[in-house]
């Protein structure tokens, strides 16, 4: 039997049946949960995000244009949804997280990536928010330049200025003489 | 001249309509090469980052509606059972009267047991057109509407606890 496609699942959420709507969620819940963490760096507080994502799109899904992609869409909805809180917040999340395994048992190589992970989950921290976003929309989302200033409202002069700066902050903090 | 930030951010994200000038001033330029690699090297990073797994089923709060229990509740089943066994014990006993009674009837007969019930129909609602309300015996004490109002209301919160003490256990 063929999976229904997402549009499918979207009509059926429409009339009201949150199992079609549930489907769409256990088909992207990965996709968005880690554009959340890329940009939160925070487990718990991305797996929050990634369920408000979705209850939001549920509670707004007659508004959603049918002729769109879901997936792409809805990875969009949470990247402003964590700016949003991120700039509520106005606090610098730390990485606390990633730490629920004792490094010394794994595999040498496992650990060296899960090590270099940390890495760049601690440099993309340090960053704005604002920077996380446009890094995460252009690099995982890879939206152009002006599609990223249309999604944030800010103007294409910004989104170069942040994404370029944003890259050099990173290629200071991942490639400094030290590491 | 080297070239800037913005013409080696844009060469790498392929926005940037002077890619000939660019790759030709990287070939001979080794600052500009080194400077384009770092940034490569971001790229490279950024990308090997990888898919994180979730801790918990984000689709649960979506479940489908229950539906509506296919089967009847057992106590329901029994009395329909009851009942249906009940009226085909009334058939089957009435059965030999009914097998006798139908050839005494006829269409005539019909008609006139028609007739009479009409007749009688007409009689009763000439009767009920003459029907008077018999004197009722005066209250006692001067029914005020403060009486009228603690009567409704003290009957309505009888009313309410009555169905509170009822429905308590479908409430819980």
């Amino acid at each position: 039997m063929n999976a229904s496609s997402d549009r499918d699942l979207i009509v059926l959420a429409r009339r009201g049946d949150a199992g079609a709507f549930g489907e769409l969620v256990t088909r992207y819940q990965v996709n968005v949960f880690n554009v959340c963490y890329r940009i939160l760096h925070e487990r718990g507080e991305a797996e929050d995000l990634a369920q408000e994502v979705f209850i939001r799109a549920y509670n707004r899904i007659h508004t959603f244009d049918i002729e769109r992609e879901f997936g792409p869409w809805i990875r969009r909805v949470a990247a402003n949804l964590c700016l949003n809180h991120l700039e509520s917040q106005k606090v610098t999340t730390e990485i606390n997280d990633e730490q629920d395994a004792d490094p010394a048992q794994l595999p040498e190589a496992v650990q060296e990536v899960r090590e270099r992970s940390e890495q760049i989950h601690q440099a993309m921290s340090s960053l704005p928010a604002h920077y996380r976003v446009i890094i995460e929309l252009r690099h995982y989302q890879e939206l152009t330049y002006d599609e990223i200033a249309v999604e944030l409202n800010i103007p294409l002069s910004d989104v170069k200025s942040h994404l370029f700066r944003a890259r050099k902050i990173l290629a200071e903090k991942l490639h400094a003489p030290d590491r | 001249m080297h070239l800037t930030d913005e013409q080696l951010n844009e060469y790498l994200d392929e926005a940037t309509n002077e890619r000939a000038q660019i790759e030709a001033h990287l070939s001979s330029c080794d600052e500009c090469a080194a400077r384009l690699s770092t940034l490569q090297n971001v790229f490279a990073e950024l990308d090997s980052l990888p898919e994180v797994a979730l801790t918990r089923n984000l689709a649960a709060p979506f479940t489908p509606r229950p539906s509506l229990p296919a089967q009847l509740p057992k106590f329901l089943t029994l009395t329909v059972t009851l009942q249906a066994a009940v009226a085909l014990t009334a058939i089957i006993i009435a059965a030999p009267f009914i097998a006798q009674l139908i050839p005494v009837l006829e269409l005539s007969s019909l008609s006139s047991v028609f007739i009479q019930l009409q007749t009688q129909w007409a009689s009763w609602l000439d009767t009920l057109s003459q029907f008077q309300m018999p004197t009722l015996p005066t209250i006692p004490f001067e029914l005020s509407s403060i009486y009228l109002m603690s009567a409704v209301v003290g009957v309505f919160m009888l009313w309410l606890v009555g169905n509170g003490l009822l429905l308590r256990n479908q409430i819980k």
